[in-house]
C-alpha cells in the first residue's frame, strides 16, 4: 500500500505542465477520498470526509457535456437563500430548505422525481431576526438511516430518511439571546458535528458532537474562555508561539470580553480517518469594532484540529489575530497531501476571508504556503517563521472616521462558498470575490438579542470593475492556474468530475461546466435565480448521470443585492442530463405517483431581507 | 441632546403619547417638527444597535429597508413606535425596557426623515 502510493506520488510528481494540460497532475497533490462512497451516490456535502467534491463520475464528458439540458426541476416554495448540495442516497434524493428548514424526499425511481415525505419542523419564528446573513441552511447530513440537520432556532433534528418521521430533536442554544444554527451538519460514525452561528450577534460560540443515535452531546468545546471549557488540555500543540501559553482564550481579551466574543465556528467540518481529527474554523470576533477589544482575541478568526472522539484540540491556527475587518476563518478546510521538499505533507487547504490562501501541515499546524488568492491590501504577506501577518498601516480602521479602500470588505475574497479539488489535475477550484471597502467604525454597546457589530461599510468592485472570478488553485506554488472573470461575486460551490469537468454558478444566474485543466467555458445554462448553492452530481436508477444545482440566491450575497444584474429570489433545484433524458422527461403522458404533498405555507414577507 | 431631554421630561406627565399604553397607531409623533428630536433619534439608532440589522443608512440588512414604502407592520409613526416598543414575532426585540417613550420617538422621528411615511 505504501509503496503503491509512493509510486502515484512519483507519477504525479514527474508529470510537467505541459502533459498536466491534458492528462497529468499540475502538483503532484492528492487525497484520501474516504469513506469512498458508490460513485453514484452523494451522502454527503462535500461528497468526502477530506471536502473534495471530487466526483469520480465521467459519463458526462467533455465531448458531451453541451448537450445538457434540463430533466426535471423541483421548487420547494421558500424565497430566502438557498446553500446546500441534494443528497442521493439509493434512490432517493433529500434536499431541505432555508428557513422554516423543511426536509423533502424525492423518489428518484419514479417520473418527475415525486415527493415521497416531507417533514415540518416548524422552528421559532423569533429566529428570523437573528440570523445575520439572510435565514439560511448550508447543508444536511443522513447517516444511520437518518436525515440530520440543524434548524435556525438552535436545534438539531434527525428524521427517518424512510418515513419522514422526527427521530430525536435536541436544543442546544437559546435563539432569543442571539445565536442561530446555518452550519452544515456533519457525520462520521457515530458522531454528528455541529457548530454555531452569530458571529455578529456578540454570541459565545461553540462546537460540539453529538452522538447519531439519540443527539445527545458527546464534547462540546467553546471556541473562547478558559482552556477547560475550549477543551485544551497537554495536547495541545500550537505551532507559533503567539498561540502558546495557558487560557490564552481568556486572556487575550479584556477581562469577561470573550463571553460575547463571537468565534462562532458556523462552517465546513472535515475529518481525517488515519488521523482522527476534525478540522473546523471559527468566526470573527465580537465587536467588529477592533477597538473594544484589545489583544489576539484567541480562539477567534483560526482553524482548530481535534481528536474526533474526544474534542480535545491538537493544534490550532489564527489566521487573523485580534480580526479588525470581519475576516471569519470559518471556510472549508479540504484535506490533501502534497509533495513538499522531497517527502509527502498531509496538509489542509484553506481559502480564508482574508485574501490568503494557506497550505497547512494538518498533523503540526505549520504553515507552508500563504499566498494572496485575490484582491488583498490589508497585509503585505504572512510571515511564515512567526505566522503572523504583516499588517499594512493603512488598513487599520478607525473610530468616527472613514478609511478608504481596504481590501477585502467584511465579506472576503471567498466566503463560505465550498472549492472543489481534483486529484486528477491536483488543483482546487474556487469561486473567489474581487472587492474593497470604505469603513467607517462606531463604538457599540452589547445589549443581549441585538447586534454587536459597529462596522459602516461601502464595498466596491476591486480593479477592474468586475466583482467576481471563478479560479483553478496550485497549493502547492501558491499560485493561480487560470481564472474566469464574473460580472458579480462568484458565490456558488464547485464540483469537479472524473472526466475534468468543474461545475459552478454565478449570481446573475449562469450555472457553467468549465474544463478544469484549461479553464475553458464549455456550458452555460441561464437559470431562473441567482447560484449561491453548491452543486453535486449522481447517478440516477437508471444508471444515467445527473447534475443538480439550486437556484435561489441569497445568504450574505444580499450586500450586493443592488448592483446590475442581480437576480430575483428562487428556490428551484434544476438537474440535468446529457439531452436532458431520464425518468422524468418522455414523449409520453407522464404522470406522478407522489407520496405525500407539499405544504402551503410561504413566509409572507421572505423576500424582504 | 441636553435640552431636548429637559423638554421631555418636563412636558412627560402632560402628554399621553409619552405613555406606553396610551400610544394608538393614529398617534402622531410629538416630535413632529423637531430638528433636535431627530438628531437624538439619529444617535439612538447606532447607540441601541438599530444599525445592526437596518444599516446605518437604514436600507437594511439582517432586518429589513426602513427606507421603502413596504412595512411588515405598519407605517404610521404609532405603528412604528408599537413595533420598537414591543418587538415583533420575527425576532426583532422588545425596546420597550431599554428606552424611554421619547427616545422610541425621537427613533421614530429619525426613520420618518429617512422617507416621508
Amino acid at each position: 500500500m505504501r509503496l503503491r502510493s509512493l509510486l502515484l506520488s512519483a507519477a504525479f510528481v514527474c508529470a510537467t505542465p505541459a502533459l498536466a494540460a491534458t492528462t497529468g497532475s499540475f502538483t503532484g497533490a492528492t487525497a484520501n477520498l474516504a469513506p469512498n462512497d458508490p460513485a453514484g451516490q452523494w451522502t454527503r456535502q462535500a461528497r468526502d470526509y477530506a471536502n473534495t467534491r471530487y466526483s469520480p463520475l465521467t459519463q458526462i464528458n467533455k465531448k458531451n457535456v453541451g448537450r445538457l439540458r434540463i430533466a426535471w426541476s423541483f421548487s420547494d416554495g421558500q424565497m430566502y437563500g438557498h446553500e446546500g448540495a441534494p443528497l442521493v442516497v439509493g434512490d432517493t434524493m433529500y434536499v431541505v430548505t432555508p428557513y422554516p428548514d423543511i426536509a423533502y424526499a424525492l423518489d428518484l425511481s419514479k417520473p418527475g422525481a415525486p415527493i415521497k415525505w416531507v417533514f415540518q419542523p416548524n422552528p421559532d419564528p423569533r429566529s428570523i431576526g437573528k440570523a445575520c446573513c439572510d435565514k439560511v441552511l448550508r447543508g444536511w447530513a443522513f447517516a444511520d438511516g437518518k436525515l440530520i440537520y440543524n434548524l435556525l432556532d438552535d436545534h438539531t433534528v434527525a428524521v427517518d430518511a424512510n418515513t419522514g418521521k422526527e427521530v430525536w430533536r435536541v436544543q442546544l442554544d437559546d435563539v432569543t439571546k442571539g445565536p442561530t444554527m446555518t452550519q452544515a451538519a456533519f457525520v462520521v460514525g457515530n458522531k454528528v458535528y455541529v457548530g454555531s452561528s452569530g458571529g455578529e450577534l456578540g454570541t459565545n460560540g461553540w462546537f460540539q458532537a453529538l452522538d447519531v443515535k439519540d443527539g445527545h452531546t458527546v464534547w462540546k468545546a467553546m471556541t473562547n474562555g478558559p482552556d477547560a471549557g475550549a477543551l485544551i488540555g497537554p495536547d495541545f500543540h500550537p505551532f507559533y508561539s503567539f498561540m502558546q501559553g495557558k487560557d490564552l482564550g481568556e486572556t487575550s481579551w479584556p477581562p469577561g470580553a470573550w463571553k460575547q466574543g463571537a468565534s462562532a465556528p458556523w462552517g465546513w467540518v472535515s475529518y481525517d480517518p488515519d488521523l482522527n481529527e476534525v478540522y473546523y474554523g471559527t468566526s470573527n470576533p465580537g465587536p467588529r469594532v477592533p477597538s473594544q477589544r484589545p489583544g489576539l482575541n484567541l480562539w477567534s478568526a483560526a482553524v482548530f484540529a481535534r481528536d474526533a472522539d474526544t474534542g480535545m484540540a491538537k493544534w490550532a491556527y489564527q489566521f487573523t489575530p485580534h480580526d479588525e475587518w470581519d475576516y471569519d476563518g470559518v471556510n472549508e478546510n479540504v484535506l490533501i497531501d502534497i509533495p513538499w521538499q522531497g517527502a509527502r505533507r498531509k496538509v489542509l487547504v484553506h481559502f480564508n476571508r482574508n485574501g490568503f490562501a494557506y497550505t497547512i501541515d494538518r498533523t503540526s499546524g505549520e504553515v507552508l504556503v500563504a499566498k494572496p488568492f485575490g484582491t488583498e491590501n490589508w497585509a503585505k504577506e504572512i510571515d511564515l517563521k512567526t505566522g503572523m501577518p504583516v499588517v499594512n498601516d493603512a488598513a487599520h480602521p478607525i473610530v468616527e472616521k472613514k478609511v478608504t479602500n481596504i481590501c477585502p470588505p467584511d465579506i472576503g475574497v471567498k466566503n463560505w462558498n465550498p472549492s472543489a479539488f481534483s486529484p486528477r489535475t491536483g488543483l482546487l477550484y474556487a469561486g473567489v470575490f474581487n472587492s474593497c471597502m470604505d469603513l467607517n467604525n462606531h463604538i457599540v454597546q452589547y445589549i443581549p438579542s441585538s447586534p454587536y457589530d459597529g462596522m459602516e461599510m461601502q464595498r466596491h468592485a476591486g480593479p477592474g470593475g468586475n466583482w467576481g472570478e471563478f479560479i483553478a488553485w496550485d497549493p502547492v506554488a501558491g499560485k493561480r492556474v487560470w481564472s474566469i472573470k464574473e460580472n458579480l461575486y462568484v458565490w456558488s460551490g464547485a464540483v469537479v468530475t472524473g472526466s475534468d469537468l468543474v461545475f459552478y454558478g454565478t449570481m446573475d444566474g449562469w450555472f457553467r461546466a468549465v474544463d478544469a485543466r484549461s479553464g475553458k467555458v464549455l456550458w452555460s445554462q441561464k437559470l431562473g435565480s441567482g447560484i449561491t448553492a453548491a452543486p453535486m452530481t449522481f447517478i440516477g436508477p437508471d444508471k444515467r448521470q445527473y447534475v443538480a444545482v439550486y437556484a435561489g440566491v441569497g445568504g450574505g450575497a444580499g450586500v450586493i443585492r443592488r448592483e446590475k444584474g442581480f437576480m430575483p429570489g428562487g428556490n428551484t433545484l434544476y438537474v440535468f442530463s446529457v439531452d436532458g433524458n431520464g425518468i422524468g422527461t418522455g414523449t409520453t403522458q407522464l404522470v406522478s405517483q407522489a407520496g405525500a404533498a407539499a405544504p402551503v405555507s410561504v413566509p409572507p414577507a421572505a423576500a424582504h431581507n | 441632546m441636553k435640552l431636548v431631554l429637559a423638554f421631555v421630561l418636563a412636558a412627560t406627565p402632560a402628554l399621553a403619547p409619552f405613555a406606553f399604553a396610551q400610544v394608538t397607531a393614529d398617534t402622531p409623533n410629538p416630535f413632529d417638527g423637531k430638528p433636535d428630536a431627530v438628531e437624538a433619534g439619529h444617535a439612538l439608532f447606532g447607540q441601541m444597535n438599530c444599525a445592526g440589522c437596518h444599516a446605518y443608512d437604514l436600507t437594511g440588512g439582517m432586518g429589513p429597508d426602513l427606507t421603502d414604502a413596504s412595512w411588515l407592520y405598519g407605517g404610521k409613526p404609532g405603528e412604528i413606535f408599537h413595533t420598537i416598543a414591543e418587538g415583533t414575532p420575527r425576532g426583532m426585540p422588545a425596546w420597550k425596557d431599554k428606552m424611554t417613550p421619547e427616545q422610541i420617538w425621537q427613533v421614530v422621528g429619525y426613520i420618518q426623515s429617512k422617507k416621508a411615511n
